[in-house]
This record gives structure tokens, C-alpha cells and sequence, in this order.
């Protein structure tokens, strides 16, 4: 069975009834029992609950009950996000028969609107990681290359959704972690403004860090999940030629373009050029120190992510070595650093919250690199190595430290055969500027609906 | 700047011998960076609570 690729795509076969909720339902529970043992993108696959909702569903289309364009839609949730009845593990053995009494709030409003939940995603443990990479689930293989991560810490998200096994997954992003792995996988992550969306039954990670958010197939459908999700929304959609005709946007010229993989650096540049040629008004930009606000932020998780997890340190053998290096490096920073470092965080942001005076968004590289391979623990930047934990997340933390609104997508693609990332970022509650910027890129970079095969 | 292997030690409970080549090294750099943009804090600087308060 042929299935349309994007949400609006699926949502008009529907009501033309040329597929029906149950028929979507089992394609992509189909999808799954095929794909996922290679991928390892879903930890629980709620077979039969998806089939009751889809037949529920289908009885409401058949009863003139049409909830919305997610009615019907198969969408997955990210395993640190609850869901009523149905384990939610954080991707750790602490939690692996953790079965929450209460639907989180984002699941509750994509219930409400008709979504079906095929199952839960994923994910780096405790989501603090970018390799999803996962000591007691398994390794989540990138769909483009099985070799490589997907990115995390929502990797089985961006895996799901990037081989098209559902068009919409929720993720959390705490120093990039929605945005990473969009980058990885070739698909739409979006970052919200902090607090715009509900963290309500998200398990927490960086207490003042922490973001709930989106991956989808397309801006468009990520715009029509945002809206669902969103505490305040315009309800925006982009249209259907959107531009970016007087839209001011700043390209950093510090930090943002320092050490970036050159096909990355390549793919970049381009599309700037492309921004331009749609009409944006692209300004060069001297950022302030872009490595202090980087600087606070890992200050500030490593103390509030030690906060929620150090009580655990009693059942370290079932904890990952990586986990644990970061637990006690911030159980022992002292609570003086800890707020002074959110005292440096409201100057930094003072400063940083001038450049909207003459931009309307800015443009960076979503990471400075494509997916690395499972195992990878450095990158080299020409003579320099990195971390690969630092290097895929040093150009999305600074927008959790500052809250503000950041969309990654994708833009090309490297000869290695690996999806190459974008990331726009707008002043706080500036979603819809994102989303039209968004659209107007996606339609001119003709990527998206790119799928690799079902591995 | 901070004797964090006395603190490792100092820790209930300590912080295992096998993770301190990856936990010292790492808070040493990161309290290198830090302490410049402590030092300059003005004094009447609150916490961030939300990016509402920026401008």
C-alpha cells in the first residue's frame, strides 16, 4: 500500500476515503514490525490500543465527527514523556516499569485532536546524551546510514519519522536535543519558546532548561502540531508559496560558522544565498560570547539534572558510564555556582535580546556536523578535535539558555549521502516567523518527503 | 580555583577512582570559563526565570 507522505497529504486521502483510519493504522504498524528491528526506533509499540483507537476514530469520521487534520493520524510519543497506562522509561532501566497514572499534557491535547499512538520512542538515556546510543535498550540506528547515530536524545523520533513510519513524533530538548537529531535524520525539529509548550508530564531533565517539542516529515506539519500543542497559538499555517519578501535575517559571522564540517559550512552558505533570493533581507551579525552563554548552560544542567538524578547513585550499576560522569561532576558543583550562573544567564540574555531590535530571525548550521558513526567519540575540525557530544550540541544549547524559539531542517545533503541541517531561531513567542521561514526554504531546497529506504 | 578532587573525595558517597579522569578534568574547564563571567556579575542581578524578562 501506497501512503501518503505528509499529514495534509493523508488527512485529504482520508476524507476522500480513499484510505481509512484502520487501514493507515496497520500500514504503519506494518511499517514498524518491518523496519524496527534494523532501527530500533520504538521501545513499545501499543499494537492493540492503536487498533481500538482507529476503529473508534473511523466510527467518528463515518459520523460526520471530523476532529481536525490530525484525526487518524499515526504520530509516536518520546519515551520520557507519560503516557497513561503505558511504560514510560526514559530510555533507563531505573524507570523500565515506570507506567504513568496521567497522559502528559502534549499527549493529551494530540489525543484530543485525533492523533493514534503507534507507540513510544527511543531515546539517549535519561535523554542526556546526543548518541541515543542506549546501554540497556539498544543502539537507534540513523535511517540514512545504519552505521551511524540518529542524534539525540530523540533519536527514535527522528529515526520514525525521517524513514516515514509516522509523519509527527513529540521530543524534548533540553541543550538540543529535538533539534540534533532532526539534523541527523533529515527531518523537522522544533524547539518551542521555554514554557509556550506545556512540560506537564515530561519527565524533567534541566528543570529550567528543559523543552517540549515537535519532529515531523515537513514545516507544515510541524506548524499543524504546533498549534495543537501550543499554550497560546495564532494558529498559523504557512501558506502555500510562502516567502521570505522583507524578512530581516542575521547570519552570524562569529561562533555559529567556526569549525563546521565543510560540506556542512557548503550547504549553509547556499542557503543563505537561497533566503536572499527568496527576498529575506540577510545581514552579517556579530553575536555576543556565544561561549559564555554555553559556558552557563552547562553549569546550570549539570547542577539540575544532578538534582533529579543523584538519588539514583544507589543503582549506578544500572545507570551508563556516560550518565554517571555527568551526575557526579554536578553533584559536586556548589549551589553559589549554580545561581550565580543563572544570575550570569539574565545578563547574557539582556544582551543577547538587542539583536531583534533590526532582525526578524536568525540563520546558523543546525550542527556544525553530519551523523557520526556508533562509537565515535571525536570529530576533527581540521587539525582540532572535538567531542562529538560537544560538537553536535554547542550550536543549539545557547537557544535553550536564552529561550528562545528554534526550528531545525533540512537543506542538503553531504556526498557521503548524510542529511545536513538548518536551524532558524526567532525572538521569544515568534514561532510563526519560524514556520514561514520554514516553509519558504523547505519549498525551495526540494528535499523534503526525501525518504532512505525501509531498512 | 576549587580542589574538586578534594570535594570528589569529600562526597556522600565519594565519587568512584574510575570516574575522575572524566569528571576533574571537565569541571576544571568548565570553572576556568566560568569564573570570568561570575566575577563581572553587576550586583543587582536577579535569576533568570523566563526570557520575558530579556529586554
Amino acid at each position: 500500500m501506497t501512503v501518503p507522505v505528509t499529514i495534509g497529504e493523508i488527512g485529504a486521502a482520508l476524507r476522500a476515503k480513499k484510505i481509512s483510519v484502520r487501514e493507515l493504522t496497520e500500514e504503519a504498524l506494518r511499517r514498524v514490525a518491518e523496519a524496527n528491528p534494523r532501527l530500533n526506533a520504538f521501545l513499545t509499540v501499543t499494537e492493540a490500543a492503536a487498533r481500538a483507537r482507529a476503529e473508534a476514530l473511523e466510527d467518528e469520521l463515518a459520523r460526520g465527527i471530523d476532529r481536525g487534520p490530525l484525526h487518524g493520524i499515526p504520530i509516536a510519543h518520546k519515551d520520557n514523556i507519560c503516557t497513561r497506562g503505558v511504560r514510560t522509561t526514559s530510555g533507563s532501566k531505573i524507570f523500565a516499569d515506570f507506567v504513568p497514572e496521567h497522559d502528559a499534557a502534549i499527549v493529551s491535547h494530540l489525543n484530543d485532536a485525533g492523533a493514534v499512538m503507534i507507540g513510544k520512542t527511543g531515546m539517549h538515556e535519561f535523554a542526556y546524551g546526543i548518541t541515543s546510543n542506549n546501554p540497556h535498550f539498544g543502539a537507534i540506528r540513523n535511517p540514512w546510514d545504519l552505521g551511524r547515530i540518529p542524534g539525540g536524545s530523540s533519536g527514535g523520533s527522528a529515526a520514525a519519522v525521517a524513514t516515514g513510519l509516522i509523519p509527527l513524533a513529540t521530543g524534548s530538548d533540553t541543550g538540543g536535543s529535538i533539534r540534533i537529531p532532526a539534523s541527523f535524520c533529515g527531518v523537522v525539529g522544533l524547539k518551542p519558546t521555554y514554557e509556550r509548550v506545556s512540560r506537564k508530564g515530561v519527565m524533567p531533565l534541566g528543570l529550567t532548561l528543559d523543552h517540549a517539542g515537535l519532529l515531523a516529515g515537513s514545516v507544515r506539519d510541524t506548524a499543524l502540531g504546533y498549534n495543537l500543542i501550543a499554550k497560546h497559538s495564532s494558529g498559523y499555517l504557512p501558506p502555500a508559496h510562502a516567502d521570505l519578501r522583507g524578512m530581516r535575517i542575521g547570519v552570524p559571522e562569529n561562533f555559529f560558522v567556526e569549525r563546521i564540517a565543510p560540506e556542512v559550512m557548503l550547504s549553509f552558505r547556499a542557503a543563505v544565498q537561497t533566503a536572499a533570493a527568496l527576498g529575506a533581507h540577510v545581514t552579517e551579525i556579530r553575536l555576543p560570547d556565544v561561549e559564555a552563554v554555553n559556558v552557563v548552560g552547562r553549569v546550570a544542567q549539570l547542577s539540575e539534572v544532578s538534582a533529579l538524578l543523584a538519588g539514583y547513585l544507589d543503582r549506578r550499576t544500572e545507570i551508563g558510564r556516560d550518565i554517571l560522569v555527568l551526575v557526579e561532576q554536578g553533584r559536586l558543583i556548589p549551589a553559589i555556582d549554580y545561581l550565580n550562573a543563572q544570575r550570569v544567564r539574565t545578563v547574557l540574555a539582556r544582551d543577547f535580546s538587542k539583536i531583534w531590535k533590526n532582525l526578524d530571525c536568525l540563520m546558523t548550521p543546525a550542527t556544525a556536523i553530519t551523523a557520526p558513526k556508533i562509537g565515535e567519540m571525536t570529530v576533527a575540525f581540521g587539525s582540532i578535535s572535538e567531542d562529538v557530544r560537544m560538537a553536535a550540541t554547542r550550536l543549539a544549547r545557547p537557544f535553550n539558555v536564552l529561550g528562545w524559539p528554534a526550528l531545525a531542517l533540512p537543506c542538503g545533503f553531504s556526498s557521503a549521502g548524510l542529511p545536513i541541517g538548518l536551524q532558524l531561531v526567532a525572538p521569544p513567542q515568534q514561532e510563526d516567523t519560524l514556520l514561514q521561514a520554514g516553509a519558504a526554504l523547505e519549498d525551495a531546497f526540494g528535499i523534503a518527503g526525501r525518504r532512505p529506504p525501509l531498512p | 580555583m576549587t580542589d574538586w578532587k578534594a570535594l570528589a573525595a569529600a562526597a556522600e558517597p565519594p565519587v568512584p577512582e574510575d570516574l575522575l579522569p572524566d569528571v576533574i578534568p571537565a569541571l576544571e574547564k568548565l570553572e576556568a570559563a566560568f569564573r570570568p563571567l561570575e566575577r563581572a556579575l553587576p550586583p543587582d542581578t536577579l535569576l533568570w526565570t523566563s526570557c520575558e524578562d530579556d529586554a
